[in-house]
């Protein structure tokens, strides 16, 4: 027959200090939630502006140019990146890449074609294609090839949509968009022109800029160009965290500027898991704090009970058979506590995605996995402390 | 099952009680199934002797060994299942719990290893004249009655020895006498050794050696 705790139990003296004990469940309860809770909501926000992140594999992309003064007005060598430029820059530890992005050096117009007859002097630039968030295969482009494609910001093609109507232009959708036949047409030094096709093959939301092929880029400015020097108005910066204030003091001092605007996602997004980290930490001192004042709670019972545990030691029983009943005694406690902690949670869950997100599709009304992962480790982490606190008490009593 | 006492020596005692007493200083080697009756005059060390013997305490110089395992090197555990499973004693402060009733303080130590069934708690209770008061609690109950409840409850364990610490000090004669047949049943029945120390000798106890602490 196996040892019973049933009759040892009335020898534990508990009853005059309920009120905190209960203290102490409340405290885990509410440490708990509040845990659960930050972890959810920070699962949350990953979820809800991971897609939109401007970052790719982990990176920030901003793009930065020199700041224009009115003392560097027009001085081409001023407001340009040079090579050395580039490679200062390419040297620092906060940097894990740099691409210019290079300018037409010639004169370029874009030319709706048949379908929109529109024609404009324009730009075009080069990236490197790994500093582009789509970049489908099509694009490439062989000497030879008249036709040639094209990446422009899907902030161009919404420009266009506002002022089109106003030049008695059609508005274009983004599928009709990639289907366009449009025209580029390159002037030499002399007044000739060479028209090429151009296809959009996609749209980006990261670059503001029409995009060609770098080795398009690099022979038509050879072919068209006036200088053979590589010299870009902006610069594209991969790095780990563009708010890093090494990375953020060095461009100051450089007198560099940041385009802000697509790194303002990753800064909200930062304060945001910032105040929720700041929340978690705050509830795992709340658990903290509980576990501590139910430890005191239970040094006190064994305190209060010490006579009596002391003689079921000389009578045989094991000091280690009487902890682990100590401990599990209070395991539905614990339990029903961090159930309640988790069913809270998840009422919170579904009214933030019901009520607040209105059930947006990135995130999900039940909980994720980490948030039950969590609790059950809780569970675990309040046994064993309870464990080794009575064991080493009793021990010593032995 | 031996216990060898290894000049053992309580560290609070003077040396010069190595050449007056017949166990203190001593090399004496106890055998399963040996009675072993000690006289002692108050003050001259039977509590002490008791609870080192027991494990309780360990303030002596010199070796105990249980089976020619030291218990200055047992662990809490090994002590648990020491008295568990091998010795049992009678204190002389009948150490019970107040707030339990007597079948309580007697199941306790039952369950711990259960050498009798349950019912054998009444027999028992009945031999020794308190069978009425198994339901009363144990501080309600007289001297003579708890002595008479911690001897019981020496009894419901496996033993190889059984420790008597002055056992009938609140006991008259009569009650004495059907307790020590009671313990004499149940060491016989498990071929068990008794070490009863008290103030002077007690006819009814049929000792095989007796020594002068």
């Amino acid at each position: 027959m196996a040892l019973s705790f049933q009759p040892v139990k009335p020898l534990l003296q508990t009853g005059t200090n309920a009120a905190s004990r209960w203290f102490s469940y409340i405290g885990l309860g509410i440490g708990v939630l509040l845990l659960l809770c930050s972890i959810q909501m920070y699962i949350n926000i990953q979820q809800l502006l991971g897609g939109d992140s401007p970052r790719k594999d982990g990176f920030d992309f901003i793009s930065i140019s020199k700041t224009i003064t009115d003392e560097t007005m027009g001085q081409l060598e001023k407001n340009l990146f040079t090579e050395p430029d580039i490679k200062e820059m390419e040297g620092k530890p906060f940097v894990d890449g740099v691409s210019p992005l290079l300018a037409n050096n010639f004169r370029f117009q874009l030319s709706g074609g048949a379908l929109v007859p529109f024609v404009s002097d324009f730009f075009v630039e080069s990236l490197d294609d790994s500093f582009i968030d789509t970049v489908p295969p099509s694009f490439t482009w062989q000497p030879g090839d008249r036709l040639v494609p094209i990446i422009i910001a899907s902030d161009f093609l919404e420009i266009y949509n506002v002022f089109a109507p106003g030049y008695g232009l059609p508005q274009i959708s983004e599928a009709t968009a990639t289907t366009l036949g449009l025209q580029l047409i390159c002037y030499r030094p002399d007044g000739s022109k060479e028209t090429f096709r151009g296809r959009v093959v996609a749209l980006s939301d990261r670059v503001n800029s029409i995009i060609v092929p770098k080795n398009f880029l690099n022979w038509a400015n050879q072919q068209f160009g006036t200088t053979k020097e590589i010299r870009a108005s902006r610069l594209y910066v991969k790095t780990k965290d563009a708010n890093n204030p090494d990375f953020l003091s060095y461009l100051e001092q450089k007198h560099y500027k940041v385009n802000k605007d697509k790194t303002k996602f990753g800064r909200v997004k930062q304060v945001l898991q910032g105040i929720f980290s700041g929340l978690g930490i705050f509830g795992l001192l709340v658990v903290i704090l509980a576990l501590m004042l139910f430890s005191f709670y239970l040094q006190l019972m064994i305190a209060r009970s010490k006579d009596n545990l002391q003689l079921l030691l000389v009578l045989g029983y094991s000091p280690d058979w009487l902890s682990k009943n100590v401990a599990r005694r209070f395991i539905p406690v614990y339990i029903l506590v961090v159930f309640f902690a988790v069913a809270f949670t998840q009422l919170m869950q579904w009214a933030f995605h019901h009520f607040a997100m209105f059930d947006r599709e990135e995130i999900s009304t039940p909980l994720h996995w980490s948030v039950f992962v969590t609790a059950g480790f809780l569970i675990a982490l309040s046994l064993v402390t309870n464990y080794r606190m009575v064991r080493k008490l009793l021990y010593r009593m032995a | 099952m031996t216990i060898t006492l290894q000049e053992v020596l309580p560290t609070y005692f003077d040396e010069s009680r190595r050449q007056q007493s017949e166990v203190w200083g001593k090399q004496l080697v106890f055998n399963k199934g040996e009675y072993i009756k000690i006289v002692a005059p108050s003050g001259s060390g039977k509590s002490s002797l008791s609870h080192f013997l027991y494990g309780m305490r360990n303030e002596y110089n010199g070796q105990i060994l249980y089976n020619d395992q030291k218990l200055h090197s047992f662990t809490v555990e090994d002590f648990a299942r020491y008295r568990k499973d091998h010795i049992s004693i009678v204190f002389q402060d009948l150490r019970l719990f107040p707030e339990q009733t007597v079948r309580e303080n007697l199941e306790l130590k039952r369950q711990l290893n259960p050498y009798h069934p349950a019912e054998k708690i009444t027999e028992m209770a009945e031999r020794l004249g308190i069978g009425s008061r198994l339901s009363v609690k144990s501080r309600i109950c007289s001297y003579g009655e708890q002595q008479r409840v911690a001897i019981i409850r020496a009894l419901l364990q496996p033993f190889d020895f059984l420790l008597l610490d002055e056992p009938f000090s609140h006991l008259d004669d009569n009650n004495s006498k059907k307790a020590m047949e009671l313990m004499l049943e149940e060491a016989k029945a498990r071929g068990a050794g008794i070490v009863f120390a008290d103030l002077e000798r007690i006819d009814f106890f049929p000792w095989t050696r007796l020594y002068h602490l």
